[in-house]
């Protein structure tokens, strides 16, 4: 056989064995080390801070764990949180991270190694990220071989769809979840593979640590299942699947039971039927092949026929049944939104409020995983090619995966795995094919060479078009060839179905490979560019802290999130109640210390209605509701003095429409816009805007800043009105050093049981106009 | 901290020598005693100078007395020769309770024979002498502090002349007391020019550390007066020095806890009113907006962080380390700026920390085989006072035959173990405790110890046995096999 160059042959198989073992560790750790560190820029532009908003409560709560032990963080009611209903955290929270956390602190503590809990909390995720590397490697070497995995493994190491969930700081469920779920897939794919009960019980133990890590957990509920569903319409029932499938659910959902969370959801929410239903086919499926080992083949096919019937519309009736008599929950409205993008928007505006709740737009596709996205179809085309059960994985994997990150932003986070995994199988088959010295024999003229050196594209067309049993010796042949031969591909083999072809099929000459192969690596090369670039620039933004430049260019951080938070840390009493809008919920109590109403935990709509009918409604109203939940504090977000646009002015349409869904008869939206429909906050604001307490606590005082000249709000980029709203029921109390945060003290009853504008007027020497007695309100106590 | 300074047998002695002390009130005699009082925020500066007669041969020691107040304010005290800069012996002998005072004895350096004289000079620092009025200030107010004290100076002897002088930072007296019905003066009680009130003189005082004197011909003044600079509080300071032969380096890391002493706010804090006044250069009197602190020289990462993360306002000028022997006259400068002006009443909280290079810091005696190490007890905020102290000393693992020498006692000393990174057995770290520190208390504490090779040698080895334990497993690991059928 010619070869294109010429390759070493003194080499016995140990060494070459030993040396790519050696190889496979150092690109490895390698990749370790590449996956971490690009996912330290948060800490060398910023610092070692939580990010965000989530993160903040976990981190809480992982310093509970850390600090007083793991019972009374199990036992922890949060009587700060939900003001005054409180939230029983460790039934209400998936505390996979904590623990995770908790264990990496107890440990380094024991081997005298004091590390700060925090450094722990914001360094978790980029070494999980290592991690998730390593089990995307073995995963990926399950669908090919190690260099596909390797391929893989540096691919999530840096696709920024991952980096965005897990840059240090970025402290959240997810910062774990994605290695538990490559991992929990390897084990499947491993155990599905092999028989084994080992790799069946590692499957559902790695389940059990996933549910109890991340509500995302359902994915891999019902990918399992309709994986094994598949390979049994599809004829490929075995005993191997039997056994996987068994051990892994009966384990897992026993050991799932065991979150508080999750409790018996397993066996009562819709969510999990599936895997119970597959549970039970398989059950069927492996009795009926009992029987067919035992009766006749046409008597077994008259039983088939009447038991699938049966059984099908038993269990139909069954699943009805108990979904009416509420036995089975329905569908919850977050898996409706899964389906109807519109959804949300209609019925549960909280839950469409949420930026990454948005569908995706698609540039983000190519943003988050650059050139991956384009290899990502023809490695699921490559998974046709040999169609073992694994690929069988992949390729519903991918194609579930993709509509998911096409509905919502932030499940593009379970997209990337398999787009790594896909890509990295399509562009370790093409190196194989271009790196491969051999060359086929020339035995035709050389007009047929030119022809057969158009690249792989035809050839996928052939071969599922070759009967069955071809494509079957085609695919042992392959698995033959991959295992005997290192470097020859099995894909290559593939690639001439017969085997035997008349036209001599491959790749001649060096100059066609280097062509290629510079192509290839000039792509991987603006991968690297490219996934530096967006993370660095797009996802390494604490969002508590802002930076921005100074006129010589050097970073000024804008910092007044954690300054206004340290105020109230230190200058309040510590039980005072701070009310704001339900994002800033968790980084109060985080930073704070302090109670507050609502927070990012949504699980009281009619609370964070309340909040946003107190925000949206005028002082007089907002009062009692103010009152009668002992506020001490409203705090407001307000960008309008540096342009910082996720303001609460911004979010204030979303507050008034979940203050709707509560009190449709109070707070009507269309009164917020002008009567042409704009939603503005100058001189021809709406009344209802103008009169509202968001209104009024954002721009307090805000134009006399301007001292007189037009005073510019510049998110909005309009002028609001030169005699700012008036506050009689309110006190600032703080604001601020660029006037983002701003804080005002509620204030007590008037003493002498006036109205508390009566007794501001009275203050101010105003006259009180006799014509019409003011009515008496008092507030609620 | 001179109500600690009383030595184990002191109650013995005050027993058994007060009655001398007090029979000896005839060996000396006070031909003028001038006290001076600077006024300030948190520390008040107290100098009195006493004209000194001795009526005796070899009268050598002299007695003084404090009040009972004005001994509770007190925190630094410290007597000298006029002129000299040597300090005297003190000894505290305590309350004493038949004349409701505090005793003190100074030991002259010569004793004095009949009719010789000495000037002797005390100063004192008081500390929480001096409070906000009115209490409560809005933004745009001014700042004044109302100062109290006893008119005449307490002496266990006679006096002929005595004036007391108090000097306010600022012209700007809102008003003073002008005692009545004082005995020893037929002209005006108090005079006042510019910026100093003078009270007196008062002539032919007799022995007056008696509680009759003090109930009967003691008078109290009280002097308002406007303060233009804030009124700084560390409520609480605890600093850890941890030295590290490795990496030859002492860390230092304080924790303060800052209040705004000065009058609390009236309403509310208002941004733009803040704003303003800085736009105009007419910051308020009592709002801190920001610190400069003096570092040592030839420190590097500097961290300055409160509890929830880095503070990135601040600015450090750092200049290169002084030489050894040379006199210490530069410092690294460092501009903290807390996250928010820290108006009156306001607390802050925040930590700072630095490296320095051991060496300037540490010596080797050959002779003994003892390291040195200087620690500065605190980094003094000027014009501050901190309530509660607490300084820490952390050592290298294994440092034994440790002493340590402090530059005045401290409340309560221990010495317990501090394990940190790669530790085995854990390091030896002095504890000391102080309270009431004033610009006065900034002093070293030196630590002498010994350190064997063999300690120094414990981190690398048990790095390398850990290792080399973890590859030992693998090794077995990898070269057993669990399989019940071989493949």
């Amino acid at each position: 056989m010619p070869l294109a160059y010429t390759l070493p042959s003194n080499l016995s198989p140990a060494t070459v064995a030993n040396t790519s073992s050696l190889l496979r560790i150092v690109a490895l750790a390698l990749i370790s080390g590449a996956a971490i560190a690009s996912r330290l820029f948060a800490v060398v532009n910023f610092e070692s801070i939580i990010h965000e908003f989530d993160p903040w409560f976990n981190y809480r709560a992982t310093r509970v764990l850390a600090e007083k032990g793991f019972y009374a963080f199990w036992n922890w009611f949060d009587h700060t949180a939900w003001y005054p209903l409180g939230r029983v955290v460790g039934g209400t929270i998936y505390p996979g991270l904590m623990a995770t956390s908790g264990v990496i602190y107890n440990v380094l503590h024991a081997l005298n190694l004091p590390v700060d809990i925090r450094n722990i909390c914001v360094l978790l995720a980029p070494g999980f990220s290592a991690l998730t590397a390593w089990s995307t490697y073995m995963f990926t070497k399950e669908m090919k071989d190690e260099s596909a995995g390797l391929l893989a493994a540096a691919f999530i190491g840096i696709a920024p769809g991952y980096i965005s969930r897990s840059v240090a700081g970025s402290y959240d469920n997810e910062a774990i979840a994605i290695f538990l779920l490559m991992f929990t897939f390897y084990c499947w794919i491993k155990a599905l593979k092999t028989g084994s009960v080992l790799f069946g019980t590692l499957t559902a133990l790695f389940y059990f640590y996933m549910v109890a890590a991340w509500g995302g957990y359902a994915f891999i509920t019902n990918m399992i299942p309709l994986h094994a569903l598949t390979l049994i319409l599809m004829g490929r029932f075995s005993s191997r699947l039997y056994t996987a499938y068994s051990s892994w659910y009966a384990i897992g959902t026993l050991a799932s039971m065991q979150v508080p969370f999750v409790g018996f959801q397993p066996v009562r929410t819709s969510e999990h039927m599936a895997a119970l239903g597959v549970f039970g086919l398989l059950q069927i499926v492996a009795f009926a092949e009992l029987v067919r080992a035992h009766v006749s083949s046409r008597h077994f096919q008259s039983i088939l026929f009447g038991s699938v019937i049966g059984i099908g519309v038993l269990g139909v009736f069954a699943f009805a049944g108990l979904t009416y008599k509420g036995w089975i929950a329905p569908w919850t409205g977050r898996f409706y939104s899964l389906w109807d993008t519109g959804y949300a928007k209609k019925y549960i505006p909280i839950i469409a409020s949420v930026s990454e709740h948005q569908p995706t737009a698609w540039p983000s596709f190519f943003m988050d995983l650059q050139f991956l996205i384009f290899l990502f179809p023809a490695g699921v085309i490559l998974c046709f090619r040999e169609l073992r059960d694994e690929h069988v994985f992949v390729i519903i994997y991918a194609v579930v995966a993709s509509y998911f990150a096409g509905v919502m932003v932030r499940l593009m986070l379970t997209l990337t795995p398999v787009v790594c995994v896909a890509a990295a199988v399509a562009f370790s088959s093409l190196l194989d094919t271009y790196i491969d010295p051999v060359e086929p024999d020339v035995l035709a003229p050389s007009t047929q060479a030119t022809e057969a050196e158009v690249p792989a594209g035809d050839s996928p067309a052939n071969a599922p078009s070759g009967s069955a049993t071809t494509s079957k010796k085609a695919k042992k042949a392959a698995a033959a060839d991959a295992s005997s031969s290192g470097l020859a591909s099995g894909v290559l083999a593939a690639m001439s179905p017969s085997g035997k072809s008349a036209k001599p099929r491959g790749i001649f000459g060096l100059d066609t490979r280097i062509v290629v192969i510079a192509n290839a690596l000039g792509m991987l090369l603006f991968f690297v560019l490219h996934c530096t670039y967006v993370t660095s620039s797009a996802y390494s933004s604490p969002s508590v802290v802002l930076a921005s430049q100074n006129p010589d260019g050097s970073q000024h951080i804008i910092d007044d999130f954690r300054e206004a938070y340290y105020w109230l840390r230190q200058n309040t009493p510590q039980d005072a109640v701070v009310m704001s809008w339900w994002d800033y919920g968790y980084q109060i109590a985080g930073m704070a210390d302090r109670p507050t109403l609502v927070d990012n935990n949504t699980w009281n709509n009619t609370h964070i209605a309340t909040v946003g009918k107190a925000m949206s409604s005028p002082e007089e109203v907002a009062y009692p509701i103010l009152r009668k939940h002992d506020v001490d504090y409203v705090l407001i977000i307000f960008g309008g003095l540096i342009g910082y646009s996720g303001d609460d002015i911004n979010k204030f349409l979303w507050m008034v429409r979940i203050a709707q869904g509560v009190w449709p008869e109070e707070i009507q939206e269309p009164n917020y816009f002008t009567a042409k429909g704009e939603y503005r906050v100058d001189d021809q604001a709406a009344p209802a805007m103008k009169n509202s307490l968001m209104y009024k606590m954002s721009y307090y005082r805000f134009a006399e800043l301007y001292g007189g000249n037009s005073a510019v709000d510049r998110v909005r980029g309009q002028q609001v009105p030169k005699t700012g709203p008036t506050l009689d029921y309110l006190d600032e109390a703080f604001t601020s050093e660029n006037w983002i945060v701003r804080i005002y003290q509620v204030k007590k009853e008037d003493l002498l049981g006036r109205d508390l504008k009566t007794a501001n007027s009275f203050d101010q020497g105003k006259k009180r106009k006799k014509s019409k007695p003011l009515a008496r309100r008092k507030a609620v106590v | 901290m001179p109500r600690h300074w009383r030595a184990p047998f002191s109650f013995l002695l005050s027993v058994v020598i007060l009655p001398l002390c007090t029979s000896a009130a005839n060996s000396f005699e006070n031909t003028a005693i001038v006290r001076t009082v600077e006024l300030g925020g948190a520390l008040v500066h107290v100098t009195t100078t006493y004209a000194v007669k001795a009526l005796e041969d070899g009268s050598s020691v002299y007695t003084i007395a404090l009040a009972e107040q004005e001994h509770a304010h007190t925190s630094w005290l410290e007597a000298k020769l006029k002129g000299e800069s040597e300090r005297l012996p003190l000894e505290d002998f305590g309350f004493h309770q038949d004349s409701g005072v505090f005793l003190y004895t100074i030991e002259l350096p010569k004793a004095l024979n009949t009719n010789q004289t000495a000037n002797l000079v005390i100063e004192t620092v008081q500390t929480h002498a001096t409070y906000p009025w009115p209490e409560e200030a809005g933004q745009k107010d001014g700042q004044s502090l109302k100062y109290e004290a006893e008119l005449l100076v307490l002496s266990p002897y006679k006096t002929a002349v005595q004036r007391t002088k108090v000097r306010s930072p600022s012209p700007q007296i809102h008003s003073y007391t002008t005692p009545e019905d004082v005995e020893f003066t037929t002209d005006a009680v108090a005079t006042k020019s510019g910026a100093t009130i003078t009270y007196g003189p008062f002539h032919d005082i007799p022995p007056s550390a008696t509680s009759d004197f003090a109930d009967k011909k003691q008078k109290h003044i009280t002097v308002h007066y406007s303060y233009d600079y804030p009124v700084l509080e560390v409520t609480k300071l605890e600093r850890a020095a941890e030295v590290s032969h490795w990496g030859a380096n002492l860390n230092i890391e304080d924790k303060y806890w800052l209040h705004n002493a000065g009058p609390r706010l009236k309403g509310h804090f208002s941004r733009l009113e803040y704003q303003t006044q800085n736009y105009f250069g007419r910051p308020a009197p009592h709002t801190i907006p920001a610190l400069q602190l003096h570092l040592p020289a030839g420190i590097h990462d500097a961290y300055y962080y409160d509890l929830v993360g880095n503070v990135s306002t601040s600015h450090l000028r750092t200049t290169p380390s002084i030489p050894k022997g040379a006199a210490p006259n530069q410092y690294s400068v460092l501009e903290l700026r807390p996250r928010y002006p820290i108006v009156g009443g306001w607390n802050y909280s925040f930590t700072l920390g630095w490296d320095s290079p051991l060496e300037d810091y540490a010596g080797y005696d050959k002779a003994t085989g003892k390291y040195v190490v200087s620690v500065p007890i605190m980094t003094v905020i000027p014009g501050s006072v901190v309530d509660e102290a607490e300084v820490k000393i952390v050592l290298p693992e294994g440092a034994t035959d440790i002493e340590y020498f402090v530059p005045y006692p401290a409340l309560d000393e221990t010495i317990s173990t501090h394990i940190s990174y790669l530790d085995t057995v854990g390091r030896p770290k002095i504890t000391l405790k102080y309270a009431q520190l004033t610009d006065k208390h900034g002093g070293n504490i030196y630590v002498t110890y010994k350190v064997p090779f063999s300690a120094h040698m414990k981190k690398p080895v048990a790095v390398t046995t850990a290792f080399a334990g973890i590859f030992t497993l693998a090794l077995a690991w990898k070269r057993v096999d669990f399989r019940i059928r071989r493949k």
